[in-house]
């Protein structure tokens, strides 16, 4: 029976059609993408915290004001993607409060650039341009993903994207054209960030779970081949601006058409994000769970309420 | 054919997605209607502990951007829907040219042949609107 139905699921990938939630699936299918999901989902999340510290701080109202729009964004899209990965973890007995306490306990990660610092406006300006960018250039890749939830979550997302390309350049254009002191400050959150956007994209070999996710047309390019499209795109911008990627190796390999750089310490930074002890792990996953906890009044209170409507 | 219906967030069998109590936090389907010329659009969904909630979280969700004269929420097992897998309830078993604009593509020589024009619906629209 399970074999029939296998056989049946994966003539239907093949042909190119969309999974959907009620479908009949395997494990490894509904695994692979609630992982995916799930830590796309609470990146959203987590991805909020180091720029809304800067939004007391933007200097000038147009910039809070886009500022806050784009901390609304990252939430939103994190609730979007949570209602997709609860559909998945919904048979498994999972429900939303699991899988954001997840977070809190330590059992689901998030992108490495969200346990580091923004200590200054520049950082602001770097997160909205290149890591944006390379979140962007991550997620139009999924954008063909088999499971249909997915990949229309997707299209709005990537959507709404398009504004935090344009913020992210605005601001570091703005640093870019500004004084030396601007631009100094622009090269100094450039050193800090260029690792971790390496380190982003994830490990250059193909893991066996990056494998069955190609099998399964949940992704349809590796790792490395998202870190070449993102370095073609923005190394020349980098240095359109004036600035020095701090990489000595950097260089462009003409006979083999890609990029050669320096490897981010995968050891590392890898143990960081399992560990949650970047420099600002500890304290946003606490601002997370005050907001988890703190508020588990507000949401026990609605349910009542509506069951002394209902009465 | 089947006559079966089926909730869009419920798998056969009873492994439910929605299992939950009957009052509590549950999914709503939200529908988002961008002008009054235009229908509501499925456009995802939230999860809320009352439609008065399911309303607020569609509105920061689904309408921080472009136009919404109203929105829709409505309690994904109150809707009843035809399951995917069958296919053969949207089968197109002929040829249905004759139902479309494009069957009858070849008006425009026959009227030239009479030396006249052939006419569209928005050419009808256009003069009755403006002219």
């Amino acid at each position: 029976m399970t074999e029939a139905l296998y056989t049946r699921f994966m003539e239907r990938i093949e042909r190119g059609e969309k999974i959907e939630a009620t479908d009949w699936m395997p494990d490894d299918y509904r695994m692979l993408l609630l992982r995916l999901i799930h830590m796309h989902a609470v990146s959203e999340i987590m991805g909020a915290y180091p720029e809304k510290e800067w939004v007391p701080q933007a200097p000038t109202l147009r910039r809070k004001l886009s500022l806050m729009a784009k901390v609304q964004d990252e939430i939103g899209h994190g609730q979007l993607l949570l209602r997709v990965a609860e559909d998945l973890a919904a048979p498994l007995g999972r429900d939303r409060n699991d899988l954001m306490n997840d977070v809190i306990t330590g059992r689901v990660k998030f992108h490495n650039v969200f346990h580091m610092e923004a200590p200054t406006w520049a950082d602001a300006g770097i997160i909205g341009w290149l890591v944006d960018g390379a979140a962007i250039i991550t997620q139009t890749a999924l954008l063909d993903c088999s499971y249909g939830p997915y990949a229309r979550v997707l299209k709005r997302i990537c959507a709404e994207e398009s504004f935090h390309m344009q913020h992210g350049e605005s601001i570091i254009l703005a640093l870019a054209e500004g004084t030396n002191e601007q631009r100094e400050m622009l090269q100094e959150a450039l050193n800090r960030w260029w690792e971790a956007l390496l380190f982003f994209f994830g490990p250059p070999e193909v893991t066996d779970s990056a494998r069955k996710m190609m099998e399964y047309r949940i992704r349809s390019r590796t790792n490395e081949e998202l870190r070449q499209k993102f370095l073609n795109r923005y190394i020349p911008r980098i240095r359109a601006v004036g600035l020095t990627i701090p990489d000595p190796k950097l260089h462009y390999d003409e006979a083999a058409q890609r990029w050669v750089y320096t490897e981010p310490d995968w050891e590392r930074l890898g143990r960081m994000v399992r560990e949650n002890t970047g420099p600002k792990s500890q304290e946003r996953i606490g601002l997370r769970r005050r907001a988890h906890t703190e508020q588990s009044w507000v949401r026990e209170a609605l349910v009542r309420a509506r069951q002394r409507q209902a009465v | 054919m089947t006559q079966s219906t089926q909730r869009p967030g419920a798998v056969q069998g009873d492994a439910s997605l929605s299992q939950k109590p009957p009052v509590g936090y549950e999914v709503y389907e939200v529908f988002v209607q961008p002008s009054q010329l235009e229908p509501h659009t499925h456009v995802g969904s939230v999860w809320a502990p009352s439609p008065e909630w399911a309303i607020q979280v569609a509105r920061e969700n689904f309408t921080r951007r472009g136009s919404a004269v109203n929105l829709w929420v409505v309690r994904r097992r109150d809707i009843a829907a035809t399951p995917y897998e069958d296919e053969d309830f949207f089968a197109r078993e002929f040829d249905r040219k004759y139902r479309e604009v494009s069957g009858y593509s070849d008006n425009a020589q026959r009227w030239k042949r009479f030396k006249a024009r052939a006419m569209s619906i928005e050419d009808v629209i256009h003069d009755v609107r403006e002219g």
